[in-house]
């Protein structure tokens, strides 16, 4: 079973309008019952939203391009290219909003049946060896990014250097590296603004 | 220490980094790169991680996911299920299980256009349920039903399991898809078989709905022009070898997008949440997608894959029977692990035996694909089941386990048809 803390249905989900739910916990919350957002929860929306804002551009880029040379017989210059480094930005900054909300496909047989100070202690441990994976992956990261700068690798039609897209791809590794050091701490002073409940994955 | 060593501790480790919920990708790359390291040096291992995961994402035909991924998400937003629902039920909503029958339609064309089987399932839920229960359909056929229905997704194009399958075995997208179609076609045959015999053994279980004059009919037929013109746009496109599957995902999403606005079904609200689902689920995927590829150097360097191999062609049980011994471990591994999860933890260590079989790696694909989905429905992992009894949380899960084991002897028995008949999966890919 899969995890996910704050999203409790899955992606694609189309729900019925809310007067006609029938589970009362669907319900809108009510102004009063929205949590107040600080600063690190803004920051964190931000770098899901530039995530989703690149998934858009990515489709743009090839709707836009496979018409094009469809219908006119005209390129966009370095589609190709943009299209696939558009793609790494989008997934590492997806990754970095993907590891503070706990969406990550995980195997949940123990959690499910643990007590809940079990779960939060099993939480702790696999954001902790989360939190050193992709450390380790953002310093080995940043080194393809000066190896790719170091090389002059070059876009095929405009000549564009390669490594700046690398570079802002890194940079989501390395907000990645902040949000579960977040999430870290948070599972440890404040474990419930992650809730308990079990939720479903968006995945499949 | 022996590789063999080195490998058992590998997948000891991994198994328990996952049972305690570290997640399934970064718990495959830890192991991969440290196991890695441990047999060809620290360096070449820590190399690896950056080359491999900036190779991973920044991998044009790797975009295929988020794009039909995308495409789903727009699609939902849209309102195109009830759509589906409404026009299925026209047609079959007045016979004996008609709702049932409508159900599974519409889950099919639904998964025709989200590829997702929870996505399916969920959707469903919430537009079916309602319905059959209002029709006095018991909760158990009613829940039964839409988790079947729900499997659905995983067959028909844009199938994302099966673009995952295609990723790591390097087999062709498109030609994957386009096997899901016949298979899939095959499983709402059998499952409106299912349902008929059902209402027809027990006639006083799945009553009759409301009869639909054929001025309704058409009206609702009418409505669901936007689903049909999107899959065949996007499928028709990959079929005819007009599009890329990467391509054919961002058409997609882009025609979504388009026939959405023009249809007036889509807010800014609602493009932007299918944005961030997109991206999510896709940040997920991904996820397992490196640490798959980092845990496969592994599983090189300690030549597992090739170790397997000879001992299961080695057991003497012919290729029918080593296969036999497969789906039997998918069928096991499903009560614990998902689907995606599954494949990708295993299909590259099984898929060279499957390839020493001679077996065909598209139709492998399809099989694969429709054993795991077995796991989405049969206890006690069930993610539709899961997913049903979240949305409708006053049925228990022993009502809808009880409510899916009709299907899931169908799904058995579709499953050796496949075995027996492989040209139901390759006779289409064969033709592009």
């Amino acid at each position: 079973m899969g995890s996910s803390a704050d999203a409790t249905m899955p992606a694609n989900t189309e729900l019925p309008p809310r007067a006609e739910r029938s589970t009362p916990q669907r319900t809108a919350p009510t102004s009063q019952a929205v949590p107040r957002r600080n600063r690190m929860d803004r920051f964190i929306d931000a770098i899901e939203w530039v995530a989703a804002i690149f998934v858009g551009i990515v489709a743009a880029d090839i709707f836009i391009s496979v018409l094009l040379r469809k219908l006119f017989s005209v390129s966009i210059p370095d589609s190709y290219d943009f299209g696939r480094m558009l793609l790494g930005i989008l997934i590492f900054w997806g990754i970095a909003a993907t590891s503070y909300r706990g969406t990550h496909i995980t195997v949940d047989l123990v959690w499910s049946a643990a007590r809940p100070r079990m779960k939060q202690v099993i939480d702790i441990f696999a954001t902790l060896v989360l939190l050193g994976v992709v450390t380790v992956q953002t310093g080995t990261l940043f080194d393809k990014v000066m190896t790719t700068r170091a090389d002059h690798v070059l876009t095929y039609d405009l000549n564009l250097p390669v490594w700046p897209f690398f570079l802002v791809a890194w940079l989501g590794d390395v907000s990645a590296v902040l949000l579960i050091a977040v999430r870290t701490f948070r599972l440890i002073v404040r474990p419930e603004i992650f809730g308990r409940g079990q939720s479903i994955k968006a995945v499949e | 220490m022996s590789t063999d060593a080195v490998a058992v501790i590998g997948f000891v480790v991994l198994f328990a980094l996952m049972l305690l919920r570290v997640p399934v990708g970064m718990a495959m790359g830890l192991v991969g790169v440290s196991g890695f390291a441990y047999i060809q040096g620290g360096l070449p291992a820590l190399k690896l991680v950056g080359q491999t995961s900036m190779r991973t994402v920044a991998d044009y035909s790797f975009g295929v996911i988020p794009m039909f991924l995308l495409m789903g998400a727009i699609v939902s937003a849209s309102g195109m299920s009830r759509e589906l629902f409404r026009a299925a039920n026209s047609v079959v909503g007045h016979l004996k299980g008609g709702l049932g029958i409508a159900t599974i339609a519409a889950c099919a064309g639904f998964a025709a256009i989200s590829g997702s089987s929870v996505a399916t399932a969920a959707t469903f839920s919430t537009v079916a349920y309602p319905e059959m229960r209002a029709h006095r359909y018991p909760p158990a056929f009613s829940t039964g039903v839409i988790a079947a229905g729900g499997t659905l997704g995983a067959m028909f194009p844009p199938s994302t399991v099966l673009a995952v399958y295609g990723l790591i075995t390097q087999q062709d997208i498109g030609k994957l898809f386009i096997a899901g179609i016949l298979p899939g076609l095959l499983a709402v045959s059998m499952y409106v078989a299912t349902i008929s015999t059902i209402a027809l053994l027990w006639p006083g279980y799945l009553p009759a709905g409301q009869p639909s004059s054929w001025r309704e009919r058409i009206a609702a037929m009418r409505e669901v022009w936007a689903p049909l013109v999107l899959f065949l746009f996007v499928i028709g496109g990959l079929y005819g070898g007009v599009f890329t599957p990467t391509e054919a995902g961002g058409m997609g999403a882009g025609g979504a997008f388009v026939l959405s606005l023009w249809r007036r079904r889509l807010t800014r609200e609602q493009l932007l949440q299918s944005l961030l689902q997109a991206t999510r689920t896709a940040a997920a995927i991904f996820t397992v997608l490196i640490g798959a590829l980092l845990f496969g150097y592994f599983l090189a360097v300690t030549q597992t894959p090739q170790k397997v191999t000879m001992l299961l062609t080695g057991l003497g049980l012919g290729r029918y029977g080593v296969l036999a011994l497969i789906m039997v471990m998918y069928l096991v591994l499903g009560c614990l692990m998902d689907a995606l999860a599954m494949i990708i933890l295993t299909v590259p260590i099984i898929f060279p035996v499957i390839a020493t079989l001679g077996f065909d790696p598209i139709w492998f694909g399809v099989i694969i694909v429709m054993t795991v989905e077995l796991g989405l429905i049969h206890p006690p992992v069930g993610m539709n089941v899961f997913v049903i009894k979240t949305v409708v949380p006053e049925v228990s899960f022993l009502t809808i386990f009880s409510g899916v084991l009709p299907f899931i002897v169908t799904d058995m028995i579709r499953l050796v048809i496949l075995i027996a008949f492989p040209a139901i999966a390759t006779f289409l890919p064969e033709r592009m």
